[in-house]
Parts: C-alpha cells; structure tokens; sequence
C-alpha cells in the first residue's frame, strides 16, 4: 500500500510542475463541448447538451487514460522503471499508482467538463447522480489506464505509444454511444457500439440523468476493470527487461 | 558462501548465448567486470539484479537465489544503470525521498540527509536536479542507492561520460563505502579505473570468463614487457632471440619481451646490424589494457554484422 501512494505523489508532483501540460489537458476537452456540444445543428434529441455531456465526459477519461499510459514510457527513458523493478516495493505498486494517479487526473478534467457543461446550460445533476457519475467514470478510468499502462510496458519509445494511441482513440470514440443515440445509428456501427466499452460509460450516465440506475451496464464496467487489474497485475509481477 | 555467487550461470537471446556458464564468487570487494561491447556484461549485471532470468544456471546473492527469492535480493542490493537515471523534474532531495521512502527505510527523513551529505549534496539538495552537472547527478544516483544501506551495490559504468575530477571523485566514494564492509560489482570500460580501483578484475568475452584475478597478478602474468624503438628508415621484420616483434607504427618498431630492460642492448644491436639508426629506446610495463588485448578475441567479426540480430538484443536489453 505504502508503495502505490509515493507512486502517487511522484506523478503528481511532477504533473503540478508541468504548467503547461495541466493547462492543455483542460482546453481540449472544453474544446469538444463547445463545439460539438453547442455549435454543431444536430437534432435528433431534444437537447443535445445534456445528451453529448456524458460522451464528453467519458471521451476526456479516455484521452487522460490513454495519454498517462505514456507516463509509464517517460520512466523507461529517464531509467527510472528499471530501478524501480529492481526494488523489493511490489511490482504491481507502480501499475496502481499509475491506475490511481491517471484516473484522479481524469477525474479532475471531468469535474471541469461537468462545471462547464452545467455553465453552459446542461440540466443540473442531483447529488447521487453525481457521485455515481464519479463511480463511473472511476471504474471506466481504471480499466482504461490499466490497459494502457500496460500497453507501455511492450512499447519502448513515444512514438510507437503515440502510434498505439491515435490507432485506438479514435476508433473507440466513434464506434460508441457518445455523438449519437443507438436509433439513428447504421445498423452496423449499433452492433459494434452495443459492446464498446465507452458505451457502458456513457449509457450508465445517461441513464442517470433520466433518474434510472443502469445495473447492467455498471456491473459491466465493475466486472471489465476486475478482469484488467489482475491481468495487468500479472503482467508486472512478471516482466523482465 | 560468498555474497554474489554464480554457478554456471547462461542467458540465450534466441540463439545468441550472451553469457555462458558463468561461475563467479565475490565477496566484500571492489569486483570489476571488464569486456568488449556485447560481451555480457550488462546481461549478466540485469540477471544478478532479479531484471532478467537466466536460461540455465543459478545465481544467489547473500545466500538469496536470484529467481526463487527474487523479493529478497531486491532488499539486499541496489542497482545503478548505465544511463543517468535522476528525475530533473524534482529537487535532489525529493529524488532522494522517493526511493528511501519506497525502500520503506525506518526513520526516513534522518537517512535522506545523511545520505546526501555523505555524497556532497546537502548545498543544493533543494535545487531542481535540472540544474545539476554531470558528475552531481552520478553521485545523487549514489545517494538514491545507498539510501537504504543495501550489503551489494551494482553499478553500470558508473563513471561513463564524466570528466576526471567527477571521476576521481566517484571512486574516492566507492571505496570509502568498501572500506564500510559492501560489496561492489562494477562493469567498466575504462581499463585505467579498473586498474586502480578494483579489487579484482574478470575479464569477460563472448559471456565467458576469459581471465580473473587482481589487476597487478593479471599484468605480471602476461610477463612481457613492451619494448619501443624510434628508428629512421623501414625496417625489414627482424626476429630476435627471445622477444617477439610486434610491429612498425611510424618511425616506432615495437617487441615484446619477458625482461624489457635485459632485451634493449639486444634490440639496439640487432636494429644497427640491420643498419638502421636507433634515436631511442623505451621500456613500458604492461598495463591492463594490454592483459586485455591479449585476452580477448580481437579478430571477431568474420560472421560479418547481422543487424536484425543486433537490433532484437539491443530491444530485450531495454
């Protein structure tokens, strides 16, 4: 335990160091909600802030997921990863305090988006909606930065990681549930989209916001990041150099 | 049982053997491993610090087998790669914090410092190591490793890149902290270093050991000493009785010989027979780069370079 919190608060120090990354991290996102979210003339919901939120939402968790996986390629360079397999700290501390410090950063990202989208005019969430918004997009966060770190450990420089991730942001994001309800979908990409991952996400807080709570695709989310924690876990314990 | 101990000890990349039944003892010392790039150095220093696992053989380290007990050798030693391995985001002592606080030291914050000011550091400790030279950031290397007081030390060319008072400097370090009882395991290009520093050397090529004792009985084993002679005009290769010519660079003919100074009055005579004009005549002792030459396979390289092989290995090394 004591090994994932020091993890912890190395990335974060050194993020609170980088002015410029924490600012960047935050435009991109607010970016997407003003003009997806209010500039662009579609009508096939009623309001389309409050539907494209949520996307938004777990699209910024997949950028801070997918970008932190190359957290993990800096302390390859700097030398750093191999002193730390070498150290009698469990190996899988360092996969948790990256999983922990990747999603806090997303969540804060989050919180910025929700701020913005209830400035701009979304319907305000009540206090459970909220936190199990927050639920979530925790659960979302650890399966996405627990790939990705993970990922990192098989990719030694930026930019294949750069590589890995433009590959599969992109194809994430638009095969999901997040610009478009299933209904007006092709039938094609509503197959695909039905077993995204982002779309369990996105589903869960949709389904929140019209006051009901979506088991299904939650226990989903809480089954997959399960399944990933102790993949990538097994994973650590057993790379070599 | 000594502290690192090696029985046949092999590591294959694909068919490549980059290191080949090694047996190794080494206990309380400055041990030095010297060798050609590619020769196993690094291979063998990544499977005695639990990095990689052999393909055959056993290693322990303070009785600890390096794959069963693994978790255990990682509290005994520390590890220093080659590359500078410091984060320039933080401060020195943040740098320093981190692995003491990973190593899960008891009375942390006391260690931190004290370990700072055995590496000269305490200064600018709170300075972002950004802004450290070369030769500080090697010995915050140092501190960040012997902030846990580990029993072996391994360090990849520790003095790789560094001018020589940094140098200099280093050394005093590693031998102050022998003098305290650990063991040191260092790789080492510099053939000078190794010479005054070591304890004991092993040479090491194609992932064999090819020669290992102290600097001093390596060089008095070769028993040759190097003659030179400065001579005006070529000169046609000459043998003489009990010495070994060795070649012309220049205006410079050089012989091997087992006493230096008994075969120059032999040298000069033959020189002049041969009517050549002797200017002058120098004796040289052997140095440990020379046990080296004489050791290691410099013809090598027939099977040509086989580049895709060399890049899977460079790959798996990282």
């Amino acid at each position: 335990m004591r090994g994932i919190f020091v993890y912890f608060g190395r990335d974060l120090l050194r993020w609170s160091r980088g002015k410029l990354a924490v600012i960047s991290a935050l435009v991109m996102p607010a970016a997407w909600l003003v003009f997806v979210g209010l500039a662009l003339p579609i009508r096939f919901t009623d309001h389309y802030l409050d539907f494209i939120t949520p996307g938004i939402l777990v699209m910024t968790m997949l950028t801070a997921s997918l970008t932190g996986g190359a957290l993990l390629i800096f302390d390859k360079i700097l030398g750093y990863f191999q002193k730390f397999l070498a150290l009698p700290t469990p190996r899988e501390s360092l996969l948790y305090g990256k999983i922990l410090f990747i999603t806090f950063r997303g969540l804060i990202q989050a919180t910025i988006i929700l701020a913005m989208a209830f400035l701009l005019g979304a319907t305000i969430y009540g206090p459970l909606q909220l936190g199990l918004t927050y639920l979530i997009l925790f659960l979302f966060g650890v399966v996405l930065s627990g790939f990705a770190t993970t990922i990192a450990l098989y990719i030694s420089d930026h930019d294949g990681y750069a590589a890995f991730n433009a590959m599969i942001s992109m194809p994430l994001f638009f095969t999901s549930s997040a610009l478009m309800p299933y209904d007006v979908m092709p039938e094609w990409l509503r197959v695909i989209a039905v077993f995204n991952p982002l779309s369990f996400a996105i589903d869960a807080i949709r389904g929140l916001s019209i006051g009901m709570i979506a088991w299904v695709p939650i226990g989903a989310l809480v089954v997959l990041s399960g399944v990933m924690i102790l993949t990538c876990t097994w994973q650590f314990r057993n790379v070599t150099v | 049982m000594a502290v690192i101990e090696t029985n046949g000890l092999t590591r294959y990349y694909g068919p490549l053997c980059a290191v080949d039944h090694l047996d190794l003892a080494v206990d309380h010392e400055i041990f030095g491993i010297l060798g050609p790039n590619g020769s196993g150095k690094t291979t063998t220093v990544l499977m005695l610090t639990t990095l990689l696992s052999p393909t055959e053989g056993r290693a322990s380290i303070c009785g600890f087998d390096v794959v069963k007990d693994a978790p255990r050798v990682r509290e005994k030693i520390s590890y220093v790669p080659q590359d500078m391995a410091v984060d320039i985001k933080l401060t020195g002592r943040e740098n320093v914090l981190l692995f003491a606080r990973l190593y899960g030291v008891p009375d942390y914050k006391h260690r931190v410092e004290e370990a700072l000011s055995v590496m000269e550091l305490t200064g600018r400790a709170d300075d972002l190591v950004r802004t450290y030279s070369g030769g500080m950031r090697r010995r915050l290397e140092l501190a960040q490793a012997l902030v846990h007081d580990p029993e072996v030390l391994f360090l990849d060319e520790p003095t790789i890149g560094l001018d020589v008072t940094a140098r200099k400097r280093i050394w005093e370090h590693i031998h102050s902290l022998r003098k305290e009882g650990m063991t040191i395991f260092v790789t080492t290009h510099y053939m000078d270093e190794a010479d005054h520093a070591c304890d004991r050397v092993g040479i090491i090529d194609r992932g064999r050991i090819v020669a290992l004792d102290s600097p001093a009985r390596l060089k008095s084993r070769l028993q040759q000493d190097l003659v030179f002679a400065r001579v005006s005009g070529v000169c046609p290769v000459i043998e003489i009785e009990g010495m070994t010519y060795l070649g012309q660079s220049g205006d410079e003919i050089s012989f091997a010989a087992e006493n230096g100074s008994e075969a120059v009055p032999a040298i000069k005579d033959a020189l002049t027979s041969c009517g050549l004009h002797v200017y002058a005549l120098s004796v040289r002792e052997p140095t440990l780069d020379d046990v080296f030459i004489h050791c290691v396979d410099t013809t090598r390289e027939p099977e040509g370079f086989d580049d895709r092989r060399f890049r899977s290995m460079l790959r798996r090394r990282k």
